[in-house]
C-alpha cells in the first residue's frame, strides 16, 4: 500500500441520502406539470400477429382524451434500436433497427401497437380499452433453434432463417481443435440459461413536454443521457439542439435502463399534443416491454487440459434467444466470451455465436451481460476436471490464473490482478480445506461447498466508447462545484465522485456539490455502465480537479510568497511542506481570486475530457455453501462468500453494498428467477413478483465482503469498477457447491426444485 | 358518485371527495403531492408504497381511500420533525441502506411500525417484519444493520 489518503477509503454517507430518506428524491414518475396528461400503451395479446387496423373512433369521443397513436402514425418517425449503442466491433448487423414507436407488426406477446394519452390514469385506461384492433395472427416460434429451421416463422425479412447476428469471439488464438486432440483431458458440457428480468423497484417512467421555446424536454431514466438524447433526435426527426435530457433519481437499473424504455411513447403523444406526457409502465410492461438478460437456450463448452491441469484449449458455442427485436443483446455472447475465454491463460481459443430472433421479449444488458453465463458453464467445467485430474479446485485455478503483465480478457495490458489474494484470503476466512475434506452428509438434507473465481471489465474499452468529462468549479468559500453526468442509478456515483474530487484538492467530500441530470449544463458523457463510472467519470474528475488545482497553488505561491513546487494542500489549507506554519486556507484563496481587482480576478476552474484506452479487469473468488433437500429438491444457500480485487476501494461501504445487491440478484438468477412464457400461447406468465420469485429478506444468506483493497496503477487513486462482478460468480459457485453436496451436475438455470429432483433421479437411474 | 372521507396525514386533517375506485396512493401521489409513497409492483407484492395508518403497514397501492376514513396516515414526509430526520432515516443514510432509494420510504416505514412496537428486536424479526419489502439493489445486509442500529439508538433516547 502506497499513498495514504485523507477522504479515499473512508465510509462516506451518501449526498443524495436524506432526499431519499425523506421522500423529498423526485423519480421520473413522481413529476408533475400543470396540464399534464397520463399516457397507456396497448400492447399485443399475441406473440406474432399483423396489426391490420386500430379503429380510435370510440375512444376519441371519450371525454378526456387528448390523442391516440396507432400504427398509421408511424411513417412520421424512423424506427430505431432500442440498445441505442454504435457497435464498433460487431459492424454490419444483419439486420437494421426495426422496432417502431408502435408496431404495425407485433413481434411479441407486450409489443406496443397504440398509446393513447388522457386527463388522467382512469380515462387513459377506460380508453385502451375502446380500442379495436384487428389482428391477422401468425405462428410465432419461442426458441431459437426451431427459430432457425426451414419454414420457421419468419419474424425479420432481414434475417435469413432468423439469425440476427452470427457473432465470433473476438480475440481467436492458436488451434484449438488440435489442441482438443492433443489434451490429456477433455471436459465438455452443454448448457441453457434463462431470461432474467431486471426487476428495477421504478418501472419505467417518462416524461416530456415542448416548451415554450419549441424544445423538446425530456425525463429520462436512460443511464446513458446523452446517447438517449442523439437516438431521440434520430427518431423523431429532430436536431440534437432542440432536446434536453434530465435525469431525475432513477429507481434501479443494472443495465435496463442503458436501452431507452418509457421515452419513445411518450415523446410521440407529447408532440402529438403539444402537452406534457406522463408514461409509467406497471410492473406487467416492465416484464414484457422492456430489455431483458438473454436467455442461451444452447452453450457448448469444450475445455482441453494437461495432466498437471494447464488448461491449453477453450472452444464455445452459443445461441441465444434474443426476442422479437435486436436491441443490444447480441453482445451479450461477445462480452461473455470475450471475459470468460480470456479470464485464464489460455494459448487456443475459439468461440462463437448465434444470435436468433425469436416471438418473444426483448434482450439486452443486464449486470455481467454474458460473463454470468459463461462463467455458470466454464467454472463448472473446470471443477470437473481438476475432479478427474486429482487437484483443488483453488489450486487448478492458481495455476492458470493470468498475471499482472498479461494480456487481458478484451486484449489489453493487463494493468493489475489480486486473484491470488482473493483466492487465498477468500478460501481462509471460508475455511475452504475444512470444509471440503469434512465427511459428506449422507441424510436428506446434505450441505455442499463450491467455489469459483471471474474476471470482468472495468468500462468496456476497447469494445465501446469511453468518452468522459469532467467539471471543476471553485466557489469564493473554497466549496467546490462538480460537474459530471453519470446516472445516479444507486450505485452511489456521487459520493464516489465528491471523494475522488475532494482528495485530489485537499478539501472535504462534503465541500463538493455535484451538478448534473441537465444534457444543455452537463459536458458529453457516455454514461453509466459496464461498471465504468467510477473509473471512466472519476478519471476525468481527477483530472479536471488536478487542472483547477495547478491554479489555487499559482494563487498560493504568489500569496505565500512561496515557490509552487513548495506547496501542498490538505484539510481546506494551503501550506509550504516544509513549513506549515506559513498557510492560507483555499476559501481565503478562493475569495480573493474572484473578488479580485486591477485584472487580476479569477475562477479556479478545470474541464477534462478523459477516455480511457485501457480496461483495468476486476477480479473475484467467490465461496458459497449449500443444503440440498433430496427429497424436495430445494437448494438453500446459508452462507456466501465474495472476496474481490476492484483495486482501492473509493468507499468500502458502497463496494460491499455493490457486492451484496448482487448477490440478491445472483441468487434469484441461479435458484428462483424463472422467465416463464406459455409455449401454446406465447403469453408470458410471469409477470410480477407472485409469479416470479426474487430473494427477499429471509432468503438471504449470510454474508462475507472481502475487499483486497489494493491499487491499480491507472485507475483514479487505484480504483476499478465494481458494479457487474457482485452478479456473475453467483450461480457457477452454487452449482459446484451442489455437485460436492449430492454428486450431480446441474447444467440447466434457474436450478429449480424440480430440475434438481431429475438430476437427482437420473443420477439414480444411471447407478441401478 | 363520490363520497367524503376525512382523515389525517401527517398530522394534517383532509376532507375529501373521493370516487369509491380511488386508491389511498392516488390520494397520497396525485392529489396531495406526497410522492415519497412509491408506486411499484401495484399488487400488493413488494411493499413500496407502504404507509402506516393508525401506525401499522398498509399496501396503498390496494388499499381503497375510502377504508382509511378517520385513520391517522403516516408518510415517509412526515417522518421527520423541524427538519431533523427520525433516527431510522438517520440510520438508513450513515449505514449505506439505500441504493436506488425507491424501496426506502416503505422500508423505513415497516421499520418503524416494527421498532414502535418492539424495541429491541433480533435479527430475524428484523428480518421477518421486512420481508414483505423488496430491495433489488442492496441485498438487505446494510438495511438490517441500519434497523438493528436505529433501535439501539432509539433505545438508548436519541429521540
Amino acid at each position: 500500500m502506497g499513498e495514504t489518503f485523507s477522504v479515499v477509503g473512508t465510509r462516506i454517507s451518501q449526498p443524495d441520502g436524506p432526499a431519499k430518506a425523506t421522500g423529498e428524491a423526485k423519480f421520473a414518475g413522481d413529476i408533475q406539470m400543470p396540464g399534464m396528461l397520463i399516457a397507456k400503451v396497448l400492447r399485443s395479446p399475441h406473440a406474432n400477429a399483423i396489426v391490420k387496423h386500430v379503429d380510435t373512433s370510440a375512444a376519441l369521443r371519450l371525454p378526456g382524451v387528448a390523442a391516440v397513436i396507432t400504427p398509421d402514425d408511424i411513417s412520421e418517425w424512423n424506427t430505431f434500436d432500442r440498445g441505442m449503442k454504435d457497435k464498433p466491433l460487431v459492424e454490419g448487423y444483419s439486420v437494421p433497427p426495426e422496432e417502431a414507436v408502435v408496431n404495425s407488426h407485433a413481434r411479441h406477446y407486450g409489443d406496443p401497437v397504440a398509446a393513447v394519452a388522457a386527463v388522467n390514469e382512469h380515462v387513459a385506461e377506460e380508453a385502451l380499452s375502446l380500442l379495436r384492433v384487428e389482428y391477422e395472427v401468425l405462428p410465432f416460434v419461442l426458441d431459437a433453434s426451431p427459430a432457425m429451421e426451414p419454414g420457421a416463422p419468419c419474424i425479420s425479412d432481414l434475417a435469413e432463417n432468423n439469425v440476427a447476428k452470427h457473432l465470433n469471439y473476438p480475440f481467436p488464438e492458436g488451434d484449438v481443435d488440435a489442441a482438443l486432440k492433443e489434451a490429456h483431458l477433455v471436459v465438455e458440457g452443454t448448457f441453457k440459461t434463462g431470461k432474467q428480468e431486471h426487476c428495477t423497484q421504478e418501472t419505467a417512467a417518462c416524461v416530456a413536454f415542448l416548451d415554450a421555446a419549441g424544445r423538446l424536454n425530456v425525463w429520462s431514466q436512460c443511464q446513458l443521457a446523452h446517447l438517449a438524447r442523439r437516438e431521440l433526435a434520430s427518431i423523431f426527426k429532430m436536431p440534437v439542439r432542440k432536446i434536453k435530457i434530465l435525469t431525475p433519481f432513477i429507481g434501479g437499473s443494472f443495465g435496463q435502463r442503458g436501452a431507452l424504455g418509457a421515452e419513445p411513447i411518450a415523446v410521440a403523444l407529447a408532440l402529438k399534443t403539444k402537452k406534457p406526457v406522463r408514461l409509467v409502465f406497471s410492473r406487467e410492461e416492465n416484464f414484457v416491454g422492456l430489455e431483458s438478460r438473454t436467455g442461451f437456450d444452447r452453450v457448448d463448452v469444450s475445455m482441453g487440459f494437461k495432466k498437471d491441469g494447464t488448461l491449453t484449449a477453450i472452444k464455445t458455442y452459443m445461441l441465444g434467444r434474443l426476442g422479437g427485436y435486436m436491441g443490444c443483446g447480441p453482445m451479450a455472447s461477445v462480452i461473455g466470451m470475450a471475459l470468460v475465454m480470456g479470464h485464464y491463460r489460455c494459448p487456443n481459443r475459439v468461440g462463437s455465436s448465434d444470435m436468433v430472433l425469436t416471438n418473444t421479449p426483448m434482450s439486452g444488458a443486464f449486470r455481467g451481460f454474458g460473463n454470468e453465463v459463461l462463467s455458470f458453464c466454464n467454472e463448472q467445467l473446470m471443477d470437473e476436471a481438476a475432479e478427474k485430474l486429482g487437484i483443488d479446485p483453488i489450486d487448478i485455478r492458481l495455476k492458470n490464473a493470468k498475471q499482472t503483465g498479461d494480456i487481458a480478457a478484451m486484449g489489453l495490458n493487463l494493468e493489475s490482478s489480486y486473484l491470488e489474494d482473493c483466492i487465498n484470503d477468500g478460501a481462509e476466512k471460508f475455511g475452504w480445506k475444512e470444509k471440503r475434506s469434512r465427511p459428506k452428509d449422507e441424510g436428506r438434507i446434505r450441505r455442499g461447498y463450491g467455489m469459483c473465481t471471474m474476471s470482468h471489465c472495468t468500462g468496456a474499452a476497447p469494445l465501446y466508447l469511453e468518452h468522459s468529462n469532467a467539471m471543476v468549479k471553485f466557489n469564493e468559500d473554497g466549496s467546490v462545484d462538480l460537474t459530471v453526468h453519470p446516472a445516479p442509478v444507486g450505485q452511489h456515483i456521487w459520493g464516489a465522485l465528491s471523494q475522488i474530487c475532494a482528495e485530489e484538492l485537499g478539501i472535504r467530500a462534503e465541500d463538493v456539490t455535484i451538478v448534473t441530470g441537465d444534457t444543455d449544463v452537463t459536458l458529453f458523457e457516455y454514461g453509466s455502465d459496464a461498471s465504468r463510472s467510477t473509473y471512466a467519470v472519476g478519471g476525468a474528475t481527477l483530472r479536471a480537479a488536478r487542472q483547477a488545482k495547478e491554479q489555487l497553488l499559482a494563487h498560493a505561491a504568489e500569496t505565500l510568497n512561496a515557490p509552487l513546487e513548495d506547496l501542498d494542500v490538505k484539510d481546506r489549507m494551503v501550506y509550504v511542506k516544509h513549513s506549515p506554519e506559513r498557510r492560507c486556507s483555499v476559501g481565503d484563496l478562493c475569495y480573493d481570486a474572484i473578488y479580485a481587482f486591477g485584472g487580476r480576478a479569477t475562477n479556479f476552474s478545470g474541464k477534462q475530457s478523459f477516455e480511457p484506452e485501457w480496461n483495468s479487469p476486476i477480479y473475484g473468488a467467490y465461496f458459497a455453501e449449500v443444503e440440498v433437500d433430496t427429497e424436495t429438491g430445494r437448494v438453500k444457500v446459508p452462507r456466501f462468500l465474495v472476496a474481490i480485487d476492484c483495486g482501492t476501494a473509493i468507499n468500502p461501504m458502497a463496494v460491499e453494498g455493490q457486492l451484496e445487491g448482487g448477490l440478491q440478484q445472483g441468487l434469484g438468477y441461479a435458484l428462483t428467477e424463472q422467465y416463464v412464457v406459455n409455449s401454446r400461447t406465447g403469453v408470458v406468465e410471469t409477470t410480477n413478483y407472485d409469479s416470479y420469485k426474487v430473494p427477499g429478506t429471509m432468503d438471504m444468506p449470510q454474508s462475507d465482503i472481502i475487499i483486497i483493497d489494493k491499487p491499480d496503477p491507472k485507475g483514479p487513486f487505484g480504483a476499478k469498477g465494481v458494479g457487474e462482478p457482485g452478479m456473475v460468480g453467483i450461480a457457477p459457485a452454487v452449482a459446484n457447491a451442489i455437485y460436492d453436496a449430492v454428486g450431480v451436475r446441474m447444467r440447466e438455470l434457474p436450478i429449480t426444485p424440480e430440475r434438481v429432483l431429475a438430476a437427482l433421479e437420473e443420477k439414480q437411474a444411471d447407478r441401478g | 358518485m363520490k363520497t367524503i372521507v376525512d382523515f389525517t396525514v401527517n398530522g394534517e386533517l383532509y376532507e375529501l371527495a373521493v370516487e369509491p375506485n380511488l386508491l389511498l396512493i392516488e390520494i397520497l401521489r396525485d392529489k396531495l403531492g406526497l410522492t415519497g409513497t412509491k408506486h411499484s409492483c401495484g399488487v400488493g407484492n413488494c411493499g413500496a408504497c407502504t404507509v402506516l395508518a393508525d401506525g401499522e403497514p398498509v399496501l396503498a397501492c390496494m388499499t381503497l381511500a375510502m377504508s382509511v376514513r378517520g385513520k391517522e396516515i403516516l408518510t415517509i414526509e412526515g417522518l421527520a420533525t423541524n427538519g431533523v430526520m427520525h433516527p431510522i432515516q438517520e440510520a438508513f443514510v450513515t449505514h449505506g441502506a439505500i441504493q436506488c432509494g425507491y424501496c426506502t420510504p416503505g422500508m423505513i416505514l415497516t421499520a418503524k411500525a416494527l421498532l414502535d412496537r418492539n424495541p429491541d428486536p433480533t435479527e430475524g424479526e428484523v428480518r421477518h417484519a421486512l420481508s414483505g419489502n423488496i430491495c433489488r439493489c442492496t441485498g438487505y445486509v446494510k438495511i438490517v444493520e441500519a434497523v438493528l442500529s436505529a433501535a439501539e439508538d432509539m433505545r438508548k433516547g436519541a429521540r
